[in-house]
């Protein structure tokens, strides 16, 4: 990972009004319940799905289709590196916010007089830091593949054509292709509940590896997808 | 493009970082081993238990399911939240869960100790309409896909809902969030699905 690649990630994530809009929309409109149930507690927040979504939105195709990674390359970058700093300034910046949003909700509640429970914040923000690292992932493998903001069209096609084999499976009674299809369409919102390491009990171990094999290959595809990308200046659509 | 700068004869110094297209070979060997382990335990996770022992109708629930009506009632007597299991017959994942789980004694002991049980079939398919009450407990707790379990207060409030089947462990681990404490899992050694 590369410090200076990962600050300008950010930097260029958190000047972008269209984002900072989605970001603040996701990330403060949940506060909404805290404050009319405070003892809700943090479940309530729900997770930041949307708002690594927001800040993941063209995290490489943008800088294909704008002619940016050809400069970028240019200086002693490797191509690993420049997917690894993208996929971690936007699991910081989505880990960050949520941060926030934990605190904000932790104010709200200790002002309107609820407990605070901290294991449960701390089980918040375990749980979305994973989430956040995750769809990061799949974001970059998906906008390696799609110039400009065309990760967002894939997430989507892959997600509904998962969710109509899922259907077809279930219908045809074709367990194989429900659960091949369900496992797609989970893929696309790598999370891990993290509740048996807080609070004991079995760890589900299917859902430890998924979520591991899913962020592993995510990344791993991204990087030799754009190893095996021809950059030039005279190169079209990229 | 033209060649990497490190594969240009002369002049040209090396890449301070090796390579600038090296695949990551350590991070794909990684995540092909995970992927791989992930079928692995895909199917292990889907073959259905051994046959109970002891205390359990063969094939069929070892969880006992209460109507509506007298779930409700149970539900205000023990202040104990409902557990509703919204399924339909058709269904693969479901029936994964009634034999990994419902079909289970000890796991549907546990259940039965913590939660009042309900489970909310769907005949749609098999006779074009369901029930009143099937009817409006789905549009209730908008559920649109199977399995869905979801728990709630005496008064119908929900509080949990996991929606799918991800293996045995994966729905105790979920039910174990509702912070109702579920003792199965921990003193066992292994769950039944795994043995």
């Amino acid at each position: 990972m590369n410090l200076a690649l990962v600050l300008a990630t950010l930097r260029q994530r958190f000047t972008s009004p269209i984002r900072i809009f989605i970001v603040l929309l996701f990330g403060w409109m949940p506060m909404l319940p805290i404050l009319l149930a405070p003892s809700a507690g943090f479940a309530a927040l729900g997770d930041c799905y949307f708002i690594a979504l927001a800040l993941a939105a063209g995290m490489i195709g943008q800088d294909l289709s704008s002619g940016i990674l050809q400069l970028l390359l240019a200086r002693p970058v490797t191509r690993a590196q420049y997917v690894f700093s993208r996929w971690g300034a936007v699991a910081a910046g989505t880990f960050l916010i949520t941060v926030l949003q934990t605190l904000a909700a932790a104010l709200i509640m200790a002002l309107r007089g609820a407990p605070v429970q901290w294991d449960q914040a701390a089980l918040f923000l375990a749980n979305n830091a994973l989430l956040a690292l995750g769809t990061a992932a799949v974001m970059a493998l998906l906008s390696s593949l799609a110039a400009g903001l065309g990760d967002l069209g894939l997430l989507f096609l892959v997600f509904i054509s998962a969710q109509v084999l899922e259907k077809l499976g279930m219908l045809k009674s074709w367990e194989w292709l429900a659960r091949g299809a369900g496992e797609l369409s989970r893929g696309l919102k790598p999370e891990l509940d993290l509740a048996p390491f807080f609070h004991g009990g079995p760890v589900a171990w299917f859902a430890v590896v998924s979520y591991l094999s899913t962020v592993t290959l995510c990344l791993g595809l991204a990087v030799m997808v754009m190893n095996r990308r021809e950059l030039s200046y005279a190169s079209s659509g990229n | 493009m033209p060649p990497p700068a490190t594969d240009v004869p002369g002049g040209v110094p090396p890449h301070p970082a090796g390579s600038p297209r090296r695949d990551p070979v350590l991070l794909l060997a990684v995540a092909a081993l995970l992927l791989a382990l992930r079928v692995v335990l895909g199917f292990h996770e889907a073959r259905p238990p051994a046959a109970p022992t002891t205390g359990a109708l063969s094939g069929a629930d070892a969880v006992r399911w209460r109507t509506l009506e007298a779930g409700l009632v149970e539900a205000r007597a023990t202040n104990r939240p409902m557990l509703y299991d919204f399924t339909a017959d058709w269904c693969p994942p479901c029936r994964s869960l009634q034999r990994q789980v419902f079909a289970d004694p000890e796991a549907a002991a546990e259940i039965e100790s913590r939660f009042v049980p309900v489970r909310v079939l769907d005949r749609q398919r098999e006779e074009g309409r369901n029930a009143r009450w099937v009817d409006s407990l789905q549009a209730r707790y908008r559920v649109n896909s199977f399995p869905t379990l979801i728990v709630t207060d005496a008064d119908g409030r929900e509080s949990t809902r996991i929606e799918g089947f991800m293996g045995r462990d994966a729905t105790f681990g979920q039910l174990r969030g509702t912070g109702v404490s579920l003792r199965w899992g921990v003193t066992q050694p292994a769950p039944t699905g795994r043995r």
